[in-house]
């Protein structure tokens, strides 16, 4: 049994909800404010395994929910469910740290589907450390090694959780070593955005990343802007 | 003697110090208030740059051209006119910009106020589909979505509301309206609405015995505009419901139909902006409350068109709010 918190103040969406999510099993518990999220969230025993988090609460919005959560070093998977279907305010939910978003009205067995999708990367990750570590999923250069599967990175010894996304974007980034990738290529093959739309949360995330890899972030070496293009990820950048 | 409908404990909007002449509504905004603010503090800090340089130019030009008067008038005015020309620029700007923002609110509101219902009514009834439920819970979901129905016709029903109230030369569809009559209706109409049976909300005075306050107006116009007061006032109290109604004549040919509620009020500040169209309060205890921005701004624009007014008086936040529409009666 897996145990899911619910962020939603709407009161009907929450009892729709909880009512879907227990007769498949998982164990829910309601939140109706960001504080009260955060409460739950920074401290849970036992953890939470899964967050559904709306974005349109009063007072914390989940967007900030959801990049607390991040900065206090919780990496539980969070499904962002909101009116706000626009291709930036995906953007905005990815570059604060959810793993997927979920515009409303929403079909309830895709939200099962990402719901099953999310637990079960989970439950891999948790199995990690048992199992040996497929070599696909694990990539190193320059002394850094990020695990795909387990979502870390680790540098100079000290390992990172990833959320998702960053890791998406890690492994387009890797997969395409050598090459420059498009901002658009970036939106369309790792984020699934196929709008015409602000691509600055693309470089935010880019930003994070180089902060993450990069001994000096403000001269990256393995992560380059390509004037003009995008970026390139390079695994040997000459000296 | 006025005819007074308690009303259930209700909204937020207090009776007190001030009297504000409306101008809006509630809206949430999802634009962070941080960056709004960045944005009009920029370009008035900018205004006031220029003005000041122009002043500091035009005040050494005066200094060093003081002998010759013909150049120092023509400076003098010439100046003037630039100032002046910065000062609207100023203004013009500010005043795009909060246009800007309250577009942008209400559009979020709006979107808000439409997708929450359609997703509930969507889960409940992909619920009802796919899952094996007994009758007692098919029951249940069904009022939910009823619930969920009503809220989104009301909210179409706002927005078209506020379209057609908001040009003047729209013409209304007149005739006699029987204020009192009109003002049980909604009472009913909000009681049944919130299964109310204990009072919440109350006619706590009223007209003397066989008096009547007819008026010449729109009847689906003015039906929403008291409805709307009844909402608010609801909506705004918190857990704790008690509204109070009133109809009094504040004059000759003037009657009122007056919403009283004890539930969170507005601060002296907030008084002349509530029926600002999308405008809405900020605050943590507003928040909570969903929206579009126009529900007391259609009350405004009624009141005007009928050549009434509406206003409220409020003691401040947590003290309760009373709304008042005033209209003319019709000459016998």
């Amino acid at each position: 049994m897996s145990r899911i918190l619910v962020v939603e103040d709407e009161e009907h969406l929450a009892t729709g909800l909880r009512f879907n999510l227990e007769l498949e099993g998982h164990d829910v518990t309601v939140a109706d404010t960001g504080e009260a999220a955060l409460a739950h969230l920074v401290n849970p025993a036992p953890p939470y395994d899964l967050v559904l988090l709306d974005v349109m609460l009063p007072g914390t919005d989940g967007f900030q929910v959801v990049r607390e959560l991040r900065d206090a070093g919780r990496f539980v998977p969070v499904l962002m469910l909101t009116a706000r279907g626009r291709a930036e305010d995906v953007l905005t939910g990815f570059e604060a740290g959810a793993d997927d978003y979920l515009p409303k009205p929403f079909d309830l067995p895709i939200l099962i589907a990402r719901v099953r999708g999310l637990l079960r990367r989970r439950e891999w990750a948790r199995q990690q450390p048992e199992t040996e570590t497929s070599p696909a999923s694990v990539f190193e250069f320059g002394g850094r090694k990020i695990d795909f599967d387990a979502q870390e990175l680790e540098v100079n010894g000290e390992t990172r959780s990833l959320t998702l996304m960053e890791t998406n974007l890690l492994r387009y980034l890797v997969r395409n070593e050598g090459k420059p990738v498009s901002r658009k290529a970036l939106l369309e093959e790792v984020w699934g955005v196929r709008e015409d739309t602000d691509t600055r949360a693309i470089d935010n995330f880019i930003v994070r990343l180089r902060r993450y890899i990069e001994d000096e972030a403000a001269r990256p070496r393995f992560l380059v802007t390509v004037r003009g293009v995008g970026y390139r990820f390079t695994a040997n950048p000459e000296e | 003697m006025p005819i007074w409908i308690q009303t259930w404990t209700l909204p937020l909007w207090l009776s007190g110090r001030g009297t504000a002449r409306p101008t809006s509504g509630i809206l949430k905004t999802m634009v962070p208030a941080g960056q709004r603010k960045r944005s009009v503090i920029f370009v008035v800090a900018l205004g006031v740059v220029l003005i000041a340089v122009a002043v500091a130019l035009n005040i050494t030009w005066v200094v060093s051209n003081w002998r010759s008067a013909g150049l120092l008038v023509l400076g003098v005015l010439s100046f003037m006119v630039l100032i002046g020309g910065l000062s609207l620029n100023t203004i013009f700007l500010v005043r795009e910009i909060r246009r800007n923002e309250q577009h942008d609110a209400f559009i979020n509101a709006v979107t808000h106020e439409l997708k929450t219902p359609l997703a509930s009514i969507r889960l409940y009834l992909q619920t009802l589909q796919q899952r094996d439920l007994d009758r007692a819970k098919q029951q249940e979901f069904i009022d939910i979505m009823l619930a969920d129905g009503e809220r989104l016709q009301s909210t179409i029903d706002q927005v078209l509301l506020a379209g057609s109230t908001g040009g003047s030369r729209r013409p209304m569809n007149r005739s006699d309206v029987d204020l009192v009559e009109m003002v049980r209706e909604s009472m009913r109409l909000v009681g049944n609405r919130h299964h109310w049976t204990t009072g919440e909300l109350e006619l706590a005075g009223g007209l003397p015995e066989g008096e009547q306050a007819v008026v010449w107006g729109d009847p689906d116009e003015l039906k929403a505009a008291i409805m709307n007061l009844l909402d608010n006032a609801v909506k705004y109290s918190g857990d704790r419901i008690k509204v109070f109604v009133n109809i009094v004549k504040t004059g000759a040919r003037k009657v009122s139909v007056q919403v009283k509620d004890e539930g969170i009020g507005i601060g002296e500040d907030e008084l002349k902006r509530v029926f600002r169209r999308f405008y809405r309060i900020p605050g943590r205890s507003t928040a909570r409350v969903k929206g579009t921005g126009l529900g007391l701004s259609i009350v405004h624009a009624v009141a005007k068109r009928h050549g009434g007014r509406a206003y409220v008086e409020s003691e401040g936040e947590g003290r309760g709010s009373r709304f008042s529409i005033e209209l003319p009666l019709k000459v016998q």
